[in-house]
């Protein structure tokens, strides 16, 4: 894949004499989701604020689309409208009285007219959940409606890469959770993403590629397993090793567990204990279903109601929300979520424990969430069904709950 | 943490209403206080608005008493210096003070009342308007008047950053109590001018973040300005309308009766 921002030994000295970066090559695919982790000073927000243009390196250069940065101020303008940037602490991007005016900064700036400024700000408020709050002042929103408003201000600019300082610094746990799903959201949408965390298990989760930063340099770049499995390098760059891998290597210590390959969640690593195929699994009829349906698909207009009958119909034994907008449906149609974040592998555990589960997704999750199951269907050998609800959403009477024609089993 | 009156104008009852009417409502009552001769009109309007501010704007009377306290307490001390000094007339009361006399007089006494009066009825109007209409309306409306692009802007950003140096204020003022930075006057003092001087240093920082995150989002000199919501109703229009009407009616009716 090409890369889309590349830095080419990029040094940059801070005013005080600190090397924050000393020749740093990094090449960023398009597409991807990449974690910057490190210690405090490995020059992770340095690097993030070239990237941006913010800073201009004292040696090296940087590309954007294979073109060189030239700082002169119209190729400024092009990379920061391509390339936006999420500042960890909200308070300072957010400087307009209102949410409307802020998100509307960028759009203004980039001179588009009127129509198209208001068409921007609407999606992107929208796409973060904040519709309706176009008039409040930043500082009568909660933190993590501070955190979704900085991203919309962002969003509504349209940028090819988001670039997100400590996205989930200062947020309670749940908050926390729907923004990295929003950025999966973004991700599905097209988007590359790059974001600098201390939060390893996030990390470790959420990347495509986890690029491990010390002293102004990459130590290590790779997949999650790669760079979290080497547990030496871990420790020496001040971090420590995620939940599951941790576990992971002492169930292998105490041969409990087979050291194959580092499982990625706990979906993985209970599947690594039960050992598949042993005939410990369980049994197909004893497995759950998973019904998905689509929440855009529903009538708009009567859209909460629809759900709430489905949720009745379908009488599943968890409900889950993924996406922002499948969510704010929930809420509206008076759901009780059993889970709102991590939805696909906590219902394959469901299944996989007898229970059937109903999940609400928005946009273009649908499909993530087939490929996702399919994907685990042929990784582990255990057929978990799946039913899209989508075709007999509107439609009322019929018992979706016994209506196994539809249901597509992967194999 | 703290209670704003810029929370308030937020959320009350009057949140939707104009806020170009509820601007020349408040405006127009002040005008009607401080020129009214006599404080019969002022008094009307102070009881009136108050009516309506606790009524129709739902502000809970704690807060609006507690507001009203400090500029009330203001007029009442320095219309009983103005009793004391001024005027002519019967004498109404006298105190014996070592062989001087201090006494209040009718036209002393008159004019302190008018004094308070006026002082209320404009408190009371001034509050109107902030505890109903934000300040992003007012903005708006501001750019609606011609006012000058730049000023609107630079008032805008002002605005804004009050509440974050305000919460940093407040977080200073904590780190400060809670080291018991205000066991005396003395290190009260000193607390209090350590505070004024990191916060100016701090909002010299933020002001170089905020640079900076402008320039993130390819900041051009263009500021977006907030529409105004929406016009009066015609009901809204008339009714304002007849309250000053009254207001100014009582006031001039009182005058005349103070001629004569």
């Amino acid at each position: 894949m090409a890369a889309i921002l590349e830095t080419i030994g990029v040094e940059y000295v801070y005013a005080d004499g600190t090397h924050a970066l000393n020749n740093l090559s990094l090449a960023i695919e398009e597409g991807r989701k990449i974690a910057l982790v490190g210690p405090n000073g490995a020059g992770k927000s340095t690097l993030m604020l070239i990237f941006n243009g913010i800073l201009r390196p004292v040696a090296g250069e940087v590309l954007f689309r294979n073109k060189r940065l030239d700082y002169d101020s119209r190729s400024l303008r092009e990379v920061r409208q391509r390339v936006g940037m999420v500042f960890q602490n909200p308070d300072d991007q957010l400087f307009a009285p209102t949410l409307y005016q802020d998100v509307a900064f960028g759009p203004v700036n980039l001179g588009l007219p009127p129509e198209k400024v208001k068409r921007h700000v609407a999606y992107a408020l929208q796409y973060v959940g904040l519709s309706g709050y176009e008039r409040r002042p930043p500082h009568h929103l909660s933190g993590g409606e501070k955190k979704r408003a900085a991203i919309a201000g962002i969003l509504a600019m349209e940028p090819e890469v988001m670039i997100l300082d400590e996205p989930t610094s200062n947020l309670d746990p749940a908050s926390s959770e729907e923004i990295m799903e929003m950025l999966d959201e973004l991700n599905l949408g097209g988007k590359t993403l790059i974001i600098s965390t201390h939060d390893v298990e996030l990390a470790y989760r959420w990347a495509d590629e986890v690029v491990l930063m010390k002293d102004g340099g990459v130590l290590r770049r790779g997949s999650g397993e790669e760079v979290f499995g080497d547990l030496e390098l871990i420790q020496g760059a001040r971090l420590k090793p995620p939940m599951v891998v941790e576990l992971y290597h002492e169930l292998v210590n105490r041969r409990l567990a087979e050291g194959r390959k580092t499982p990625k969640s706990i979906l993985e690593l209970c599947d690594l204990l039960q050992g598949r195929g042993d005939g410990n699994a369980v049994q197909e009829e004893d497995r759950g279903k998973i019904y998905i349906c689509n929440a855009d698909e529903l009538e708009p207009e009567r859209a909460a109601e629809r759900a709430a009958e489905l949720a009745r119909r379908v009488d599943a034994d968890c409900t889950a929300a993924m996406g922002t907008r499948a969510k704010l449906l929930a809420e509206e149609a008076n759901l009780r979520l059993d889970f709102t974040y991590g939805a696909i592998d906590k219902c394959i555990l469901k299944a996989l424990a007898g229970r059937s589960c109903l999940i609400f997704v928005s946009r273009g999750m649908l499909e993530l969430v087939q490929r996702r199951i399919k994907a685990y269907s042929q990784q582990s050998g255990t057929k978990i069904n799946s039913v899209d609800l989508s075709s007999c959403i509107n439609r009322r009477s019929q018992p979706v709950a016994h209506d196994s024609s539809r249901s597509k089993s992967f194999k | 943490m703290h209670d704003l009156l810029d929370d308030w104008a937020q959320c009350n009852g009057l949140r939707e209403t104009s806020a170009r009417l509820k601007l020349f409502f408040g405006l127009g009552a002040i005008a009607i206080c401080i020129s009214s001769l006599e404080p019969a009109a002022p008094l009307f309007v102070a009881a009136s608005m108050s009516l309506i501010i606790l009524i129709l704007a739902k502000i809970p009377p704690r807060i609006y008493s507690r507001l009203l306290l400090f500029p009330l307490s203001f007029a009442l001390i320095s219309s009983l210096v103005v009793a004391l000094m001024h005027g002519s007339g019967d004498m109404l009361y006298a105190l014996d003070l070592f062989g001087r006399v201090l006494g209040i007089r009718e036209d002393g006494a008159a004019l302190a009342l008018l004094l308070i009066a006026r002082t209320f009825g404009g408190m009371c109007s001034l509050f109107f308007i902030a505890l109903t209409t934000p300040m992003i309306e007012i903005f708006a409306l501001l750019s609606s008047l011609r006012i000058p692009k730049s000023v609107i802007e630079l008032s805008m950003m002002i605005y804004r950053y009050i509440f974050v140096l305000l919460d940093q204020a407040a977080m200073i003022h904590n780190a400060q109590v809670m080291r018991l930075g205000n066991r005396s006057i003395r290190s009260s003092l000193a607390s209090f001018s350590m505070l004024a001087s990191v916060l100016f240093l701090r909002s010299w920082e933020q002001g170089e973040r905020l640079v900076i995150a402008m320039d993130a989002r390819c900041y051009d000199g263009r500021l977006d300005l907030m529409e105004e919501r929406r016009g009066a109703r015609a009901k809204e229009i008339v009714a304002a309308a007849a309250y000053l009407a009254m207001a100014l009616a009582i006031s001039i009716a009182s005058s005349r009766q103070g001629i004569i």
